[in-house]
């Protein structure tokens, strides 16, 4: 196929060497804009996926009286309006992860002998390493992601006496490694109960159909708003992780956008020395007849290629590096990272867009002031 | 076919006024070779981009069969001067990222590669027609750009010195290709060199922006 010697693709394409530079610049803000963003919700993400196990059911804890439990438990059962499933009675406390941010507190539950394999099937189940941890021994079971985060295996020391942040009075050995996407530690309410402080049975309770959870966390947040009980489910610790990231987002912002002023402000002077480097050209073909409009029409859709062809290039390099550094060094630590969160190339946008407008200016400008017969004869001379 | 009457140009320089043109009074007639002969600064480029449109004339007019080319948007110039006129200017100005044959086709909407090819063969460069001007001589260059303004056979060939950067044989051969290949079409020619005008069939000669009084002579 013959293709118009003027296309701007024609120029574009015997010109590699001279857009390369304009290419690459935009390929490196794309990058550095969408990594910033995706590694900054991989903060987010991973609060959502660590502690996603809340999902499934919600806690309900006393605050400041533990004679009050019976009482949470009986307006859980005789008022939900929506049909509960299981309602466990557990201990709970807390350890430490590996985050990407430093270590982060998670949940150890202790459950009655009865109530680990509903609680297991109610998140998913999984095939089963190793054993369940017997009710009253020193002894935890852990989910894969969770075991792959510490780096332990079936033997090996989940909390101790030898350490602060994740302490236990007996060396608390790891029994079992269930095979399950979400992040799940647990040993037996007995344990818990003789050796970890706060002495509070919580409540966990689950709808009896999975997909009214939110339902019925919602009903529990606003029935015990004025007992004396503190109500755990996802929503609100996705709103705290929200509220968290508020701020944080502000400056993300105001950095993006710094950085895609900076960034502009550069394409455009490239862009103002490419397009006046090519101005004895469109001197030429004004001279023969080509209209300035045409010209104009040309030089913006062959700046408008260079800048959708180093946005689209950018996303993809972007899309390799972060699976590269997600596989190298998010995965096996079991940290998140999204290498195709929306979020991360939307942020990416304003790029081609200002650079677009900032080069059209640029472009419809020099046209502005042109004139082909000065060009022909300063050659000339 | 081209009319001027009382044409000027002036532009400022500086501050000050400089009249490039001034009251000129010129025909160019279909199928004629009309030489404008001048020193350098003599005004005589300046009179071949009024002719054909490439600036507006301060005072005076110029007109294409009829019509003023001073009452036409830029749009309309620029379409006639694709389309009717052809131009080859001092310097060999082609296209470096196009080939020979690419150039040619710019010369006229819908010239198409085979006419552009033809047109190269006529003019002996069929051999070189794909490669990149910087791969050509001075001369081959020049040539290409004669290919490219007889492209679509313009009713008008302007030429501005197209033999001022080549040794004698070649700017011979140049304005020869030009005379041989332009058809019916009219050239008007502006150079320095007499020589160049030896077939002009009028020569028109230019000092100070104005045409002289005594017109060199004609050949029919």
């Amino acid at each position: 196929m013959t293709r118009y010697p003027l296309a701007p693709v024609t120029f574009l394409t015997r010109n590699m060497t001279k857009i390369m530079p304009m290419v690459g610049v935009i390929v490196l803000a794309t990058l550095l804009v969408a990594g910033i963003v995706a590694i900054m919700d991989s903060i987010p993400l991973s609060i959502r996926t660590t502690y996603g196990y809340s999902k499934n059911y919600l806690g309900v804890s006393p605050r400041g009286d533990n004679d009050l439990t019976p009482k949470l438990r009986r307006i859980l059962e005789e008022e939900s309006p929506v049909p509960i499933g299981d309602l466990m009675t557990c201990r709970a406390s807390n350890f430490e992860v590996r985050s990407i941010v430093g270590p982060w507190q998670f949940v150890i539950i202790g459950l009655h002998d009865e109530d680990v394999k509903p609680y297991l099937d109610r998140m998913g189940g999984g095939k089963l390493v190793g054993r369940l941890p017997k009710a009253g021994l020193p002894e935890a079971l852990v989910s894969a992601p969770l075991a792959r985060n510490l780096g332990l295996g079936i033997g090996d020391q989940l909390l101790g006496p030898n350490t602060q942040d994740s302490y236990s009075a007996l060396p608390v050995k790891v029994v079992g490694i269930v095979e399950n996407p979400l992040w799940l530690a647990l040993t037996s309410f007995e344990y818990l109960a003789l050796y970890h402080l706060p002495p509070i049975d919580l409540l966990i309770a689950m709808s009896k159909d999975p997909a009214r959870q939110a339902e019925m966390d919602s009903w529990t947040v606003a029935r015990f708003e004025k007992e004396r009980a503190r109500v755990f489910t996802f929503a609100e610790l996705e709103k705290q992780t929200d509220k968290m990231f508020e701020i944080l987002y502000m400056i993300l912002n105001v950095v993006i956008g710094l950085l895609v002023v900076v960034i502009t402000v550069m394409m455009s002077l490239l862009m103002g020395i490419y397009v006046g480097q090519r101005m004895n050209e469109f001197g030429l073909l004004q001279a023969l007849g080509f209209t300035r409009e045409r010209l104009v029409r040309r030089s913006l859709a062959e700046a408008l290629i260079v800048v959708g062809l180093g946005w689209a290039s950018g996303v993809l390099v972007s899309f390799g590096f972060l699976s590269l550094i997600k596989a190298v060094l998010f995965e096996p630590n079991a940290f998140m990272l999204d290498p195709l969160a929306p979020r991360a190339y939307a942020y990416t946008l304003p790029i081609p867009v200002a650079i677009a407008l900032a080069v059209s200016w640029n472009v419809v400008n020099r046209f502005r002031r042109f004139d082909p017969i000065a060009v022909i004869e300063r050659r000339s001379a | 076919m081209i009319q001027a009457c009382g044409v000027g140009l002036e532009y400022a320089d500086h501050g000050k006024s400089v009249c490039a043109c001034a009251e000129i009074d010129l025909e160019v007639k279909p199928a004629e070779f009309l030489g404008v002969l001048g020193p350098s600064g003599s005004g005589k480029s300046s009179l071949l981009y009024l002719l054909s449109g490439l600036k507006r004339p301060t005072s005076g007019r110029v007109e294409y069969r009829g019509t003023s080319l001073s009452t036409m948007q830029d749009a309309e110039r620029a379409a006639l001067r694709w389309s009717k006129f052809g131009f080859v200017f001092q310097q060999p100005y082609l296209l470096g990222y196009l080939t020979a044959v690419e150039n040619v086709t710019t010369g006229c909407p819908g010239t198409t590669m085979e006419e552009a090819m033809e047109r190269l063969s006529i003019l002996g460069l069929a051999e070189k027609a794909h490669r990149l001007p910087h791969e050509l001589s001075g001369g081959e260059r020049q040539r290409v750009c004669v290919a490219r303004a007889l492209a679509g056979s313009p009713e008008v060939v302007f030429a501005d010195e197209p033999t001022a950067n080549l040794d004698h044989t070649k700017g011979f051969e140049v304005v020869a290709a030009l005379l041989q290949n332009r058809g019916e079409g009219a050239l008007v020619l502006v150079t320095h060199d007499p020589a160049i005008l030896k077939d002009a069939n009028r020569t028109v000669t230019m000092n100070d922006g104005r045409l002289s009084c005594g017109m060199a002579p004609t050949r029919d």
